[in-house]
């Protein structure tokens, strides 16, 4: 579909994928509780760097202090969950594999709830929560390797590691104080965006971005994983290689994600295959395209979320609201499911 | 170059042996195919020979180098693997496919540049589904998937192209042009082995042929493999072997008439003795002469007297021959001649003495 385009679809291409997330965050910098206006943004924006130019105190806050920092976290964690969910179909040839296919969000999420029951602060929390993700899914791969090792065999054992740790997350909530750790557990169990500060997003920005970089500059050769085995090893490509290195960055990806600001389905599952439905099945073009559609799709939910109602809602309740019926009509669509 | 199975014996995991002194080589502009029975293990020699599965003992040498102990990356630019077509290859275009398999030569942080682009497209159009390029894989039929698979292969430089039976499941017509592209791309130069379920295609395309016959590798000249007697050992099928009568050629057919029974073990074949024959050839490409030629040389021992004649208008050459050895060398001969793509040739033996 996309090899022969030419060079007037490929400035249209790039342009689409920059515009999309630029216009969602100017979007969601003036929508909110407190509105601000168009010109207001921008002279908040350019106030940090002229002082000439005045703009209110409060608008200045809301934009620097509060909304900025959020807006880079749902894009840069919408960005990371999309480039993994897109990885793990390919890697599994598997349409309904998803980021935590692994058990990396069991795992991560285990880290995280034990962190709020021994009561640390944000920072090691995200670092447990990250390092508690890339055990599960090393474990996992250590459970899978043998004499067997299979696609399925993988897909099994993550599916295994993913319900430990979940009896393991449950088993924390048994025991926790449930006045304080309880609720606080709940609430980070259905994720939400409102912790975002820029030193916790930078500490989670690194890792993906690593991830991302490396997946963008082996695109042409993920294109290889959707090949069958016999296929694939016949180009002289190191296979099981390759594939180790997608799941690694894939798991970082998301393992990071979710200890910034907890699990959000469905984002791994739907823009990926929206990018495919638009954009065919090469990798050159969908790893750009996850990384603008995902952080875009995220911008647009977590604005809803914090401004439908007086209180804010857990952001998974909104992406599978959204979710759910959009993957139908993209299913009915096409008629069926294939990679 | 030189593909070659020496001493090599392979069992699975749980230790039976399939089979053992397996003892082949595909060469350069030879084309050679492996027949046997479902379950025999074709796909299993195929995937052995080119080291996806270990053999137990022995081992298979590409220019005298044990592949084993070859880099991958090496050895797949030498040769080329087709696997069954059942893979839809992921949606993508015809071109994309063809594109991945030079990945190999496209730097590991690079894409396809224009010039690989452009190479793909060559090879594309060497094959005639230059007109595919855009289209979806899993949109194209059966025998145009399988095109598109033999162009990823060839894209990749490999001198050696392994194919398993890429011409299963297509109609008439396709199995025509996938074998006639095989036959043209052997006469080019390039080694072609491949696994077939059809006794008639190793008889008319192959120059040796392979046959797995419960456990034994059999290896040689096509005609000498693939006769009435191995069929029904192997198969377990009574089979004739006739010719049948085209303008062009003597057509080797094999008709299966029934089961073989227990009890009905097929008896020695009778003393083949001499017989006289001559040979026609007409070659519709002048410059096929020299392999023609090259072919004779090798069976001077049964010739007697030759005549060639180039007919320049027409770009022709036709040369007779007069024969004068066992029905089993005759038969040889004509079937090294009638695989060849442009020429035509037939046999016509003396009536035999009493005695």
């Amino acid at each position: 579909m996309m090899t022969t385009k030419n060079g007037s679809w490929k400035i249209r291409y790039i342009l689409l994928l920059i515009a999309l997330p630029v216009l969602a965050l100017l979007f969601s910098l003036c929508v909110g509780r407190y509105v601000v206006s168009v010109p207001d943004v921008f002279r908040s924006i350019l106030s940090r760097f002229n002082e000439n130019i005045e703009v209110s105190k409060l608008a200045y806050i809301t934009i620097w202090n509060v909304r900025l920092p959020r807006i880079l976290l749902a894009f840069v964690v919408g960005s990371a969950l999309s480039c993994a969910g897109l990885l793990f179909q390919s890697i599994f040839r598997n349409p309904l594999a998803t980021p935590d296919t692994l058990g990396v969000a069991g795992g991560s999420s285990f880290g995280a709830v034990l962190s709020i029951l021994l009561g640390f602060s944000l920072i090691p929390l995200q670092l447990v929560s990250f390092g508690f993700g890339c055990l599960a899914v090393f474990l996992t791969i250590l459970a899978a390797k043998g004499k067997n090792q299979s696609m399925s065999t993988i897909i099994l054992s993550g599916i295994i590691m993913g319900s430990l740790f979940s009896a393991l997350v449950s088993l924390v909530k048994f025991t926790a104080d449930q006045e304080q750790q309880l609720p606080s557990i709940t609430y980070w169990l259905m994720g939400s965006l409102q912790s975002a500060t820029y030193s916790s997003l930078l500490i989670g920005l690194i890792p993906i971005a690593v991830s991302i970089i490396i997946l963008f500059l082996l695109r042409w050769r993920l294109n290889l994983l959707m090949l069958s085995e016999e296929e694939s090893c016949s180009s002289g490509v190191n296979m099981p290689r390759l594939r180790m290195v997608a799941i690694l960055c894939a798991t970082v990806a998301t393992a990071s994600s979710i200890s910034m600001c907890g699990q959000v389905g469905w984002v791994g599952l739907i823009v990926p295959h929206m990018c495919r439905m638009v954009f065919g099945n090469d990798h050159r073009h969908l790893i750009p395209a996850c990384v603008s559609f995902g952080g875009t799709f995220l911008i647009i939910v977590d604005t809803l979320a914090r401004s439908i109602s007086a209180a804010e809602l857990p952001i998974s309740i909104l992406t599978a609201i959204i979710g759910a019926p959009f993957f139908i009509f993209l299913m009915r669509r096409k008629g069926g499911w294939n990679l | 170059m030189k593909l070659e199975i020496k001493n090599a014996s392979f069992a699975y995991k749980n230790g039976r042996t399939l089979y053992e002194n397996v003892n082949f080589s595909v060469e350069s502009g030879e084309m050679i195919s492996i027949l046997g029975p479902n379950g025999a293990g074709k796909t299993t020699l195929l995937r052995a020979t080119m080291g996806l599965l270990n053999w137990k003992s022995g081992g298979s040498l590409l220019d005298g180098d044990n592949i084993a102990d070859m880099p991958a990356s090496k050895l797949w630019s030498k040769i080329a693997y087709v696997p069954q077509a059942h893979n839809r290859g992921g949606s993508y275009t015809v071109l994309q496919s063809v594109l991945l398999g030079m990945t190999n030569q496209i730097g590991l942080f690079s894409t396809p540049k224009e010039k690989d682009i452009r190479f793909a497209e060559e090879t594309l159009d060497r094959l005639h589904i230059l007109h595919l390029k855009d289209r979806l894989c899993n949109e194209i039929s059966g025998g145009e998937l399988q095109m598109t698979m033999i162009a990823r292969s060839l894209v990749s430089h490999a001198g050696i192209l392994i194919l398993d039976e890429p011409e299963s499941n297509l109609d008439f017509k396709n199995q025509m042009i996938v074998l006639d592209t095989l036959t043209k791309l052997s006469s080019e130069g390039i080694g072609v082995l491949f696994n077939t379920h059809y006794p008639e295609h190793a008889l008319r395309r192959s120059t040796k042929a392979i046959l797995i016959d419960n456990g034994k590798v059999q290896f040689g000249a096509t005609p000498s493999i693939i006769t009435e007697k191995n069929i029904e050992s192997a198969f377990g099928v009574k089979a004739y072997i006739g010719q049948f009568e085209t303008e062009h050629n003597m057509i080797a057919n094999v008709i299966p008439v029934g089961l073989t029974k227990d009890e009905e073990k097929t008896e020695a074949n009778e003393e083949d003795s001499d017989v006289l024959a001559t040979l026609s050839i007409i070659c519709s490409k002048f410059e096929e002469s020299e392999r023609i030629n090259a072919i004779l040389h090798e069976f001077n021992d049964i010739l007697f007297g030759r005549m060639g004649m180039p007919h320049r208008k027409r770009n022709l050459y036709l040369i007779s021959v007069n024969l004068d050895g066992s029905k089993e060398r005759i038969k040889m001969l004509a079937h090294q001649l009638s695989v060849l793509p442009d020429v035509s040739c037939k046999v016509t033996y003396a009536k035999e003495e009493e005695s």
